[in-house]
């Protein structure tokens, strides 16, 4: 037994010492077995191992030891397990690991997975902050380790640390041996929008959740499904309505996931009503399905939205109205209540007014942005600048696929098999099929 | 410690940071009771209310100058002017003294444009509760506004005028401007 650990650390120093480490990947993949088998003897293979040199026979003995069966679960076991991975990931060589991505955020996963047993996730997310740092090849590219850091900072309240990868728009995604779980993705893409809910970002949230829908699925997803209701209730919050789904959405969504989220659908329903009684009364109805999803608090703010809604529909309406006018207009309970609301919703510029208290009066006035001002200007020049390098970045893109052999030779393929190119058809394809 | 946002910017981060790197996850109560009470500083509530709720229950309860700078936060959260200033009308340690003083001046100033934006006209004991001063301060704060009073104790606000803009030179807007042309032809 001794002789195959032993032969395991050789193989390793040989390996890495000559630099051979693609080689070295598809012997440690084979060893799994024999490290697992020999899982009281590992500390004592770390020690013989150096973290620079070694990297990669560090990162594979440390992940059968996240994997090995809890025999002694202690405080202990998992303080020295958090400490060795603590130090691996500060101290490896990123180089070396990026020979086997996959495995590293396989570490990184299982270290999560501890520590949410463990009831711990704050201490985890300076460790993955870091690890994905180190493991990016630039700051747009989205790991699998993104998912496991939104999922420690939405276990312990904490989204701050979160927010500078959240708020970078990925632009490319890490291959992890040769291929990224669909469910790391839309985990990612399903906790970043929670997180941005829960600190009223929502315009940002609704992106989130869009991305995360609208993913080509051909099977239903339970993530996708809970991002759709969260879209839904979002959707209501911000916009007043349900934002019409994108067309490229996969099918799955319309065909299963509609049906199952009834009553999500009855409450956007409830909401066109303008009717804040009614939609309450629905809010009641589905009270169970809502808490179970964990949505209450969403809902209570989709009701809140749809008084602010109704005082904005007012603006269109009147240009002076009596704050009592405007209580029993939108179903509050009295001219108190009524300019609280007014008064929050001026503050945060979602309605120009000016209330007048010696007569009791609202004087609603037009957005006074005549966009004629620099401010505007700088505006305007900024979202032109972002424009345009979204544009240079879907050119680079589009550039990438065209020489790709595989899109090369698929569209020779269809051209073979159709009726004669019409001229119509991109003439850089022609191009690149020659 | 000085009061000026960016250095209270700079605090933050490192509380931040201190908290993370905790031993244990856990730092000491001053460091979440400044944290605290820069994140109201910064009217960042929801920031705030998550980190009232990941502190953990025993600190909550052995450090009760956390307790007095959260009910600050509940009232800011329920944009309740006078329970904002009662609330923060207590003794503060002097840990939090200084955040704690520039909060209820940030407040203030926050009231004074709100009121100063939403009404035409106000009641003057309104207006107190806005400002959470006596009556003859706050109308004296209504004068130095250049707001006018009339004899039935009302008072009319009027906007402030629109802070200058910086304007940028012609150059570079020039540049800018071929930029996005030479974008558009290519």
């Amino acid at each position: 037994m001794a002789s195959a650990l032993e032969q395991f650390v050789n193989n390793v120093r040989t390996l890495s010492a000559q630099g051979n480490f693609r080689e070295l990947c598809e012997m440690l993949n084979k060893s799994t077995e024999v490290l697992m088998k020999n899982g009281q003897h590992l500390d004592n293979v770390l020690e013989t191992l150096d973290l620079q040199q070694h990297s990669l026979g560090v990162l594979a003995v440390l992940c059968v030891k996240f994997s090995l069966p809890a025999l002694a679960t202690t405080p202990d076991h998992h303080e020295l397990l958090f400490a060795q991975a603590q130090e691996f990931i500060i101290g490896c060589n990123g180089e070396q690991v990026r020979f086997a991505p996959d495995t590293y955020a396989e570490l990184c996963h299982l270290l999560t997975h501890s520590l949410v047993e463990l009831k711990l996730p704050l201490r985890g997310i300076d460790l993955m902050r870091r690890a994905i740092r180190k493991i990016q090849l630039f700051d747009s590219q989205l790991t699998s380790i993104h998912a496991d850091l939104c999922q420690l900072c939405l276990l312990a309240k904490c989204f701050k640390p979160a927010l500078e990868f959240l708020n970078t728009d990925i632009t490319s995604i890490s291959q992890e041996g040769g291929q990224f779980d669909a469910k790391y993705f839309l985990l990612y893409y399903y906790y970043g929008g929670m997180i941005y809910t829960a600190l009223k970002n929502y315009d940002r949230a609704l992106y989130f959740f869009e991305v995360a829908i609208t993913t080509p699925a051909m099977a239903v997803s339970h993530v996708m499904l809970e991002a759709y209701k969260k879209y839904i209730l979002v959707s209501l919050i911000l916009h007043g309505k349900v934002l019409n789904i994108p067309k490229y959405t996969s099918q799955v969504v319309g065909r299963f996931i509609k049906p199952l989220s009834q009553a999500y659908h009855d409450l956007a329903t409830a909401y066109t009503t303008n009717n804040s009684d009614e939609l309450r009364t629905t809010i009641n109805k589905y009270q169970e399905s809502f808490a179970r999803d964990s949505n209450t608090g969403l809902t209570k703010q989709v009701i809140a939205s749809l008084y602010k809604k109704n005082i904005q529909r007012l603006t269109k309406t009147f240009l002076t109205l009596s704050l009592s006018d405007v209580a029993s207009r939108v179903q509050l309970s009295g001219p108190g209540e009524a300019e609280k609301y007014i008064l929050n919703m001026i503050e945060d510029g979602e309605i120009f007014a000016t209330i007048n208290q010696k007569d009791g009066m609202v004087i609603f006035h037009d957005d006074p942005e005549k966009y004629n001002s620099p401010a505007m200007l700088r505006r305007l020049e900024e979202e032109m600048a972002v424009c345009t390098d979204l544009d240079r970045k879907v050119q680079s893109m589009e550039e990438d696929i065209m020489v790709n052999p595989q899109f090369v030779k698929k569209s020779c393929g269809t051209q073979d098999d159709d009726i004669p190119p019409a001229t119509t058809q991109g003439t850089k394809i022609t191009t690149y099929s020659m | 410690m000085v009061t000026d946002s960016e250095s209270i910017r700079k605090l933050a981060e490192d509380l931040e940071k201190q908290e993370l790197d905790a031993p244990g996850g856990i730092p000491p109560s001053q460091v979440y009771a400044q944290l605290l009470a820069i994140y109201l500083y910064q009217n960042d509530l929801c920031n705030a209310k998550y980190l009232w709720k990941r502190i953990p229950q025993n600190v909550k309860s052995s450090h009760s100058e956390l307790n007095s700078i959260w009910k600050v936060g509940q009232k800011m959260w329920l944009r309740d002017f006078p329970g904002v200033y009662a609330a923060l009308n207590t003794e503060w340690s002097e840990n939090v003294s200084q955040i704690m003083q520039a909060l209820q001046e940030s407040v203030r100033k926050r009231a004074i444009h709100l009121v100063a934006q939403a009404y035409s006209s106000i009641k003057l004991d309104d207006l107190t509760q806005f400002l959470g001063l006596p009556s003859e301060q706050a109308a004296q704060a209504a004068i130095e506004q250049g707001w006018q009073m009339d004899a039935g104790l009302m008072v009319k606000p009027c906007s402030p005028p629109s802070e200058p803009y910086q304007v940028t030179s012609r150059e570079e807007q020039l540049y800018k401007l071929t930029e996005f042309v030479s974008f558009l032809e290519n």
